[in-house]
């Protein structure tokens, strides 16, 4: 008996959500962000190497949450994209390889997130997306990579309503334009990538989740799951 | 012995994925700022000026205070309604929520100003 609550214990310690089991704990894969204890990003405009011209906007309005949700301050976009226009610095290919210290100094950031999404196809039957996204958030002190992510996403549009009943998704599906379907499929991406960044400064877990598991580097994952 | 059983198992089923209460609640933030970011049609910022005042005013989340950046965007949408001076008292506020903030904020006080 006293086995099985043991084994109950530890399984309820293990049931967290996003940890894909890597067995590589956060203070290893991400050491960076738990040596310089980075507070503000700022998000670079995506840099879109796939063939649909509106990925790059999916993607730029759903990246703030998750990393503010986090626990980090995130220079807020609508602001930022102002200034980078204004400073001629809206081309974040140009600065991918580049040293960072201008954002730390017209922005106060400590870290600037790329993200590269290589593709966005969907599926000419059916209802599905299939996305590949990079992640790299570099530091903006010593141009470091503090955390990398690639994920192969495959969304499926249908199932998105799943919990809610007939006439709701009826009424859902009639409202559900194009739009609204694909800033869902970005933010997903996002979410669930960033489900295992470590928590930021606002986040009661700040600096106390080192020692738990790390997402795997590369994934592919289908979502909603 | 039974009882602790069963309270593992109820703790275990509470302590899934749906449960954490979550830093700050966003309201339909990402739609609307999605359809300003296409359109910044009159429809498009009125609704996510109507999503930016939910976001400060009725803020159900942990902190039980706006998320980053929040003021200071609302702030810059004012600004370029015409609404300077409500627009700049938001982008103060956000200084005074995230000090952090104030590098850029005093950047941008600076752009308007010229």
């Amino acid at each position: 008996m006293k086995k099985i609550i043991y084994i109950l214990i530890a399984s309820l310690f293990l049931n967290s959500c996003g940890s894909t089991g890597t067995g590589v704990l956060k203070s290893t894969a991400y050491s960076g962000i738990y040596q310089e204890k980075p507070l503000s990003l700022l998000i670079m405009p995506p840099i879109n190497r796939s063939t649909d011209v509106q990925a790059k906007e999916f993607f730029h309005t759903t990246l703030n949450v998750p990393i503010i949700n986090a626990g980090y301050y995130v220079i807020p976009p609508f602001l930022s994209m102002e200034i980078l226009k204004k400073e001629s610095a809206y081309d974040s290919e140009m600065f991918v390889d580049q040293p960072l210290e201008i954002f730390q100094k017209v922005f106060g950031a400590d870290m600037a997130l790329f993200t590269i999404i290589n593709k966005w196809d969907k599926s000419s039957v059916g209802s599905k997306v299939m996305v590949e996204v990079e992640y790299v958030i570099k530091s903006t002190h010593t141009n470091e990579v503090l955390y990398s992510r690639t994920g192969s996403v495959i969304y499926n549009t249908a199932v998105r309503n799943q919990n809610s009943g007939l006439l709701m998704n009826m009424l859902l599906s009639a409202v559900n334009t194009a739009a609204t379907k694909y800033v869902d499929v970005a933010r997903a991406c996002n979410n669930y990538t960033f489900s295992d960044l470590p928590a930021g400064k606002y986040n009661l877990q700040y600096g106390l989740d080192g020692e738990t598991p790390a997402g795997r580097k590369k994934f592919t994952v289908k979502l909603p799951n | 012995m039974k009882k602790l059983l069963c309270l593992t198992i109820v703790a275990f089923v509470i302590n899934s994925c749906s449960s954490p209460k979550s830093l700050y609640s966003w309201e339909k933030y990402g739609q609307a700022s999605y359809n300003y970011l296409k359109k910044a049609d009159e429809k498009s910022i009125e609704q996510i000026i109507e999503q930016y005042r939910k976001i400060i005013y009725k803020q159900k989340g942990t902190r039980g205070m706006a998320p980053p950046g929040i003021h200071a965007d609302y702030g810059f949408i004012l600004i370029q309604q015409g609404k300077l001076k409500e627009g700049k008292e938001s982008l103060m506020r956000e200084t005074v929520l995230y000090p952090e903030s104030k590098i850029f904020i005093d950047r941008i006080l600076t752009l308007i100003e010229q």
